[in-house]
């Protein structure tokens, strides 16, 4: 039955690589954290737009990083066949952890384009798409010569290629400061709040297919259920990033309609995975892995959903728009939607290619609360502190570094908060460690009673 | 309840009918986006200015039209709310300007840079931004009545330098900013060589002041000490 051996250990490099860069991501984010507290001290080697651009671009590597190492994983298991061509894969981690060692060396020599989530400077973006090519030709070529077509697993690579596509125009310059930064939301907003909900979607879908045993039919019906309704809010709610650039005033109307709208993709997405888990009958033993998976439909929806839905309309965004409230809703949005996705995934699969048993251990119990306790104490502070510059600065007329001054206190709670949050990542990983090396295939015995009911239930669907 | 099937083609309609609105509003606006920003006035200085400003990472501290880090000032408007001058001296020397507070990395701009960042902060500042960043709607109506009160007439007789630069921390009757001293009443306190020693080389009179060394020549000065002592 088992015959992914080298996709496994494709996948386990990825994700290794994910934690790896998770971890660096967040000692940037300290670096930030004491300087907004008044402890620049680390001004003249790192300073603050240095740290910054880190911090965020490392986020975006290693989600991308988790999101491929989750689609070698997936796509050859449910292709029911190895990974086409395993050197290729090899070949594609080691390039695309060069670009990012690369990258981040640059960042610190000032060696950038100053376009805040797309950083990385020209030259590397062709060796990403090089990149990208090579992965997606490689889970392609899976999927096409695989024994079965699944929903999940095209979603999947939907997703990724259309991810991939969407990259390109944030890599035109253009003299019009406002034309830049309209296309370099095609990429930041149509990723986050588009095409990576399709790869979450498709990613919960497999796990709750795993974990709960509810029927593959039912699950993805829902699946294009709720990516349907993201792309239909989502595409349109683009326009909440348009407010206030010098774009047409429609802008204001449209974004706010179809962004107010975006939070019911992810309330769906929240809905869905607890149903599913109540429904479940077959009870996988892996509880943490489902407890994750359920967790990132739920934070999803308040993090993305709802704090996104507090400040996007135009109304509220006059005022927030460009503030520390921005932080709040990004970090829980990012934990939320991606970064849980991810370490669900991680909890999912490496008992699975290992045949060891951490999940009843209490280090994975003790790594969901603790991450998740401080990640929304994170987002509190960041709350009180947004909320507080809002008033002070925008309404009130403070100036801004009075007005910084004022809220730095918050910073230490939200330093506080993020050694708690910080204190969950440390035990994930210790568990990431000890599962050790995964095993060839036929050494691991089956632990998976999941509902898959065997191939061809998913019908030769497209999507 | 809906089959796999019926869902699969509302996932497509949404997905195809909404891309296909978003790119029709995308063409129409890229037609309007000339005009509302003004990019027939983008210089080559401006320009040049923009690349400085993307090479700088800028981005990843202040926000311009609202985007960017939250760790320095909202600049969209920055040149009208501190003028060319301020933010001349400004970009020479960060921190002379704000002594001991949260640091501008020191960029050694050379003159011409300064102005071509200048001149593409000014053109950011006169895009029709649908009214972003807005006036503050809650302040004490003291600021308001203050903000929109004429000059005192003690001003107008002031050096231009004064106005553009002294004024945005230093007040007089009530009108200027308040990061340093008021300046009513400063010729009772102090004489004309102090105030030249002062204002030459502020840490050396008092070490540790937050009054930046504004590096003035020596006609600028002497106009400013003039003027100081008619403050009486």
């Amino acid at each position: 039955m088992h015959t992914q051996t080298n996709a496994r250990k494709i996948a386990w490099a990825f994700f290794a690589t994910s934690m790896l860069l998770l971890v660096l991501q967040i000692v940037y984010g300290f670096i930030m954290g004491f300087a907004h507290m008044g402890h620049d001290v680390l001004h003249d080697v790192i300073p603050f737009n240095v740290a910054r651009a880190t911090h965020t671009n490392l986020l975006v590597v290693w989600l991308l990083s988790g999101f491929m190492g989750s689609a070698y994983y997936i796509i050859p298991e449910e292709a029911e066949r190895d990974i086409w061509n395993a050197k290729l894969g090899w070949i594609q981690l080691g390039s695309l952890v060069l670009v990012g060692v690369v990258a981040i060396i640059g960042f610190h020599l000032q060696w950038w384009e100053g376009r805040k989530f797309l950083e990385i400077p020209r030259p590397l973006d062709y060796l990403v798409v090089v990149n990208v090519l090579a992965f997606l030709l490689n889970i392609g070529m899976t999927l096409f010569k695989g024994n079965r077509f699944t929903t999940t697993s095209v979603t999947l690579l939907v997703g990724l290629t259309a991810a991939a596509l969407l990259y390109l125009p944030g890599m035109i310059w253009f003299d019009n400061h406002t034309v830049d930064s309209y296309f370099r939301w095609w990429v930041v907003h149509l990723w986050v709040e588009g095409v990576w909900e399709l790869i979450m979607g498709a990613i919960l879908a497999y796990l709750l297919i795993k974990l709960t045993g509810v029927d593959r039919e039912v699950i993805e019906k829902w699946l294009y259920i709720i990516v349907g309704i993201t792309f239909l809010s989502g595409i349109l709610g683009t326009g909440h990033h348009y407010y206030w650039i010098g774009a047409p005033k429609y802008w204001l109307m449209v974004g706010g309609i179809f962004s107010a709208l975006e939070p019911l993709a992810f309330l769906a997405m929240a809905l869905y995975a607890v149903a599913m888990a109540r429904k479940g009958e077959r009870r996988h033993p892996n509880r943490i892995a489902l407890r994750w998976a359920v967790g990132t439909g739920i934070m999803s929806f308040v993090g993305a959903g709802f704090l996104g839905f507090a400040h996007t309309l135009p109304s509220v965004n006059k005022w927030t728009h460009g503030t520390l409230v921005t932080a709040m809703h990004g970090h829980l949005a990012f934990w939320g939607a991606y970064a849980m996705l991810i370490f669900a995934m991680i909890a999912y699969v490496l008992p699975e290619i290992t045949g060891r048993k951490l999940y009843t251990k209490w280090r994975a119990e003790w790594s969901f609360w603790t991450s998740n306790i401080g990640m929304i104490s994170m987002t509190g502070a960041f709350a009180v502190a947004g909320v507080a510059q809002v008033y002070l600065e925008r309404r009130m007329g403070m100036d801004f570094l009075e007005a910084q001054e004022a809220v730095e206190v918050h910073f230490l709670a939200l330093v506080l908060a993020a050694c708690l949050f910080t204190t969950g990542i440390v035990l994930f990983i210790i568990d990431f460690i000890k599962y050790g090396l995964p095993q060839p295939a036929e050494n691991v015995p089956v632990t998976s009673p999941g509902g898959d009911a065997g191939p061809g239930t998913g019908g030769a669907a497209s999507a | 309840m809906l089959s796999k099937s019926q869902a699969k083609v509302f996932f497509l309609v949404a997905t195809l009918g909404f891309s296909g609105v978003f790119l029709a509003l995308t063409f129409d606006t890229m037609r309007q986006i000339p005009e509302q920003t003004n990019s027939a006035e983008i210089s080559e200085s401006a320009l040049r200015g923009r690349h400085i400003w993307d090479r700088k990472n800028c981005m990843g501290c202040h926000t311009i039209l609202g985007e960017g880090a939250y760790y320095a000032p909202e600049l969209t408007r920055a040149v009208e709310r501190r003028g060319e001058e301020w933010l001349r001296i400004f970009l020479r020397d960060p921190e002379a300007m704000y002594p001991g507070r949260r640091r501008m990395i020191q960029y050694n701009f050379t003159e011409d840079e300064i102005t071509d960042v200048i001149a593409f902060l000014e053109w950011i500042g006169n895009i029709d931004a649908n009214g972003f960043p807005f006036d503050p709607d809650m302040a004490p109506t003291a600021a308001i009545a203050a903000a929109g009160a004429e000059a005192p007439e003690v001003l107008q007789a002031a050096p231009t330098y004064y106005r553009n630069v002294c004024q945005s921390c230093h007040a007089v009757e009530g009108f200027g900013g308040n990061t340093g001293p008021a300046l009513d009443g400063v010729a009772t306190r102090f004489n004309e060589a102090e105030l030249h020693q002062w204002l030459a080389d502020p840490q050396a009179v008092r070490p540790g002041t937050t009054m930046p060394n504004l590096n003035l020549a020596e006609d600028v000065r002497t106009e400013l000490v003039t003027w100081l002592l008619t403050l009486d």
